[in-house]
Parts: C-alpha cells; structure tokens; sequence
C-alpha cells in the first residue's frame, strides 16, 4: 500500500473505496431529497462538492490555529460561510437550480460528509492532501447523486435533463406511463436500495474492500 | 483563564473573518439578484398587461400596488405584490387585476412550502382557479375555489389572502365597495351557523333581535389558541359595534376573524332557532 502515491489514494478513495453515499452512507438527506430530476442532482452535488473542497482548504490551513476544544464550532462556522456564499452565488446566477434545491441548500451546512471530512481528514493532514481529498469525495458524491437521479428521473418521470421544459427530453414518446413511485421521497429509499446492492455485487466482483 | 481567552479569541476571529466574507459576497450578488427578480418582475407584468407603458407605485401596510397605465395614460389595471403565512414560512406573490378588479393572474414569487406537497400553489391547475374571479365573486375555500387536500394549510392561505388583496385593490385603486351584508329584514331569534377551520368546524350562535346582532357567542372552535384569543372576543365586539359583516380583520388571527365572520354570515342565512327568549339549546 505504503507505494503507492499518497495523492492518489486520496483522490480515489473518496471516489470509489470510501464512496459517501455508497459505501458509508453519509449525508443521506440530500441524496433522498433532490435526486428526482437529474439535473438537481447534479446541482446538489456540484454545490456539494465546491462546499468541501473550500471547506476542506480552510480547516486543513487553520488546523494549528483552532485549538481542539472549540473545533466543531470553528468548522461549522467555516462550513456555514461558504455555504451561504454558495446559496448567494447560485440564487444570482443559477436561478432555476437555487430555486429547485430550495432548502436542501443551506442544509449543506450541516450535510456529515463535510463535517466528517473536516473532523477526520483536514484537521490533521496538509492543505494539498486536503484539497485533493475534498476533490475525490466531492466527486464521489457528485456520482453517487447524479447516477440516483438518473435512475429515478429515467424511472420516475421518463425524461432526461428535466425538469425546465426547455432541456427536458422526454425518453418514450408521448404515450408513456412513468413509474411516479420513483419520483416521490419512498423510491428515492427504493431506488438507494436497488443502487447499494449493485454497487456491492460490483465490488464484490472486482474484489475491493 | 488565559485558555478560555485564547478559545473565545479563536472564534471571534473566526467569526468576524466569516462575517467579513459573507458581507463582501453579498456585496457582489445582491445587485444580480436585485436586477433579476426586477426583471423577471417587468416580464410579469408585461405578460399580464401587454399594453403596459407606465407604472405608479403604491404601498399600503406590507403590500406593494402597481397601478398599470398604457401609452394613452389609461388604468389598465394593478398589479399587487402581497405576502401571506404559509404552512412553512412566508409565502410572497404577484396578484394581477384588471380593471373590473377581475384576476387576470397570479405569480408565486418565493415560498417555503414542503417540496410535493405545499407547493401545489405553483402549480397552473391551482392558480388557475383563481382567473376571472372579481371582486364581486365570494373567494372562499372549499366553495368557490378548491383547497387541495394533503395541503390545505398552504392553500388555504392563498385563497383567503388573494380574497383579501382582490379586495383592497377593489377598494383602495378602482373606486369599487363590496356589497353590505344585508340582515335589516331577519326576523328576531338566535341564529345558529358554522364553518370549516384547518382544524374543525367553527360554531357560533347569533343573537338577534330588533334588526340588531345583539350577541355573537363562539360555541364550538377547534383554532389554534394562542392565535384565537386575537380574534375572539374582538371580532365579536366590531360587528356588534358597527352593525355589519364587513369589518377590520386585521387582528394578528386574520385567518381565525375570517372564520367567525363566516360562521356569522352562515348562520344570518338561515333560519332562527329559537325566539331568542331562553333559547332552545
């Protein structure tokens, strides 16, 4: 293990080996609650992820300043901060996007993916590896809610790209009957479910623990 | 000592660099959110009042009124940016009118309401309810207009608050006065009527006597306290002082003075049950 390139693992561990959503299932709330359309999931993911990196930064380089009995304070203040910068910048310039997410975008703040990462990982490791960390793991949750999404917006709705008309494209014509279990909160859990256990047979195959 | 010092310095400074940067973001996106909600509030407009070419602002309490004007200088009719509670937080909204105070539109500005559940306000099937009724049209829930059941609090609230904003641009901007609840000719006796409330029927009796209401008595009421003692005894009260319906509902329990008001009406419209001497209950 020990030769292998320490950024490396950092990156990809979060990707695939530590994967948030499906392999340790953290930060379940958003990936149950905006994973219906696509899009959104994406979105969530993508605001996720610039949360983390940023967040991941700025503990990893304050990590010697924060003394340990008022961490979790600091870090959610940290946290807090570019969370609402994010909600700023998204309610300026990706109206749709802000107004679809609604609530679950202030509730990044306290999404334990990132006050997990900052407790276990970016306060004890340097600012590059903490970057590089924030990186794979926001990816991996980027993937992990965008192929959700895809499964319950395909399922659910039938579409891809929805759910503004104008990128919208509908899968099988006009007269198809969509599965609307799909797009309601029980099949995002059905749908979570059906992905775990894939995801299991896959490693399981390929032998990754 | 110096421990605690050294914590409470960590955070302030934490703190304050945090504020800092949170004052600087908005420094820069507030202008874009502004310019936006500007524009997208002109598109509304226009597409309400394609002949717009000119507006005048007017506010009253919380509420904004734009009264419409086209090239000739001619009302065309007014547009309302009013807020309302909903089940979650507030709910703010575009109420076009014209100028026969008939809705011509609506427009959900920003709401809270729970995701596929409350936000069935947005939707064109609600909202559409709602067009081409008038000032002169009753706007009540579950009779006039459909309250969506899994949601009746969010809709609920939109219906008696576009009932209201329908009803104060009538008044305020288009010279209009709703027609007076008329009881000159009942005949004496206690009255009985009730209605629905987000929680339960609302009873009231009515006592009647020489063309007068002399009593209202709340006899059945399944509100919500801490809001319901706003509305009761005081609504009471105006109706027996000014001798009509038509009174104040601004009391901190609007949705609970509607409903006494409703009872009230309900019971007026049918007939007395006693002869108001030791009643019959």
């Amino acid at each position: 293990m020990s030769a292998h390139n320490p950024y490396l693992e950092d990156f990809s561990r979060g990707i695939i080996r530590e994967n948030p959503v499906f392999r340790l299932l953290l930060g379940m709330c958003p990936v149950l609650g905006v994973t219906g359309y696509f899009m959104n999931g994406l979105g969530m993911g993508l605001a996720s992820t610039a949360v983390l990196i940023a967040s991941n930064v700025v503990i990893a380089a304050l990590k010697n300043f924060i003394p340990p009995q008022v961490r979790i304070p600091c870090f959610i203040v940290i946290i807090a901060t570019f969370v609402t910068i994010i909600e700023m910048v998204l309610q300026a310039f990706q109206p749709v996007l802000y107004e679809a997410l609604g609530v679950f975008v202030p509730l990044i703040v306290v999404n334990c993916v990132i006050l997990g990462r900052a407790e276990a990982f970016a306060s004890k490791r340097p600012v590059l590896r903490s970057l590089v960390d924030g990186i794979g793991v926001g990816i991996g949750f980027t993937l992990a809610l965008g192929i959700l999404a895809l499964v319950r917006e395909v399922a659910g709705q039938g579409t891809v790209m929805g759910p503004d008309p104008e990128s919208t494209i509908m899968l099988f014509g006009e007269g198809f009957e969509p599965m609307g279990l799909f797009g309601q909160p029980p099949g995002a859990f059905i749908a979570l479910g059906l992905l775990l256990g894939l995801t299991n047979v896959i490693f399981k195959k390929l032998n990754i623990k | 000592m110096r421990d605690i010092l050294r914590l409470s310095i960590t955070l302030a400074v934490v703190a304050i660099a945090s504020a800092a940067l949170l004052t600087g973001m908005h420094n820069l996106t507030d202008p874009v959110i502004q310019e936006r909600q500007q524009r997208e509030y002109l598109e509304a407009l226009e597409s309400f009042f394609p002949e717009i070419d000119d507006y005048e602002t007017e506010e009253i309490g919380d509420d904004r009124f734009d009264l419409i004007f086209d090239q000739e200088g001619e009302k065309l009719g007014v547009m309302a940016t009013a807020k309302t509670q909903g089940y979650e937080g507030t709910i703010t909204y575009n109420l076009a009118v014209d100028n026969n105070a008939e809705i011509i539109g609506i427009r959900i500005i920003s709401h809270s309401e729970t995701p596929g559940i409350g936000d069935v306000i947005t939707t064109d099937n609600f909202q559409e309810q709602f067009i081409g009724k008038s000032f002169e049209d009753p706007i009540e829930a579950g009779e006039d207009v459909d309250t969506v059941s899994g949601a009746t609090l969010s809709t609920g609230a939109m219906v008696s608050s576009i009932s209201r904003t329908v009803t104060a641009i009538g008044e305020n901007f288009l010279d209009m006065q709703r027609k007076a609840f008329d009881f000159e000719d009942l005949e004496d006796g206690i009255y009985r009527g009730s209605t629905e409330g987000t929680y339960g029927e609302m009873v009231v009796e009515v006592d009647f006597r020489d063309g007068r209401i002399e009593a209202i008595e709340v006899i059945e009421q399944n509100e919500t306290e801490a809001y319901f003692v706003d509305a009761y005894p005081e609504i009471p009260q105006r109706i027996i002082e000014e001798q009509r319906l038509e009174v104040d509902v601004e009391t901190g329990a609007t949705l609970s003075a509607e409903r006494i008001i409703a009872a009230v009406k309900d019971a007026l419209e049918g007939a007395p049950e006693g002869d108001g001497e030791g009643g019959d209950n």
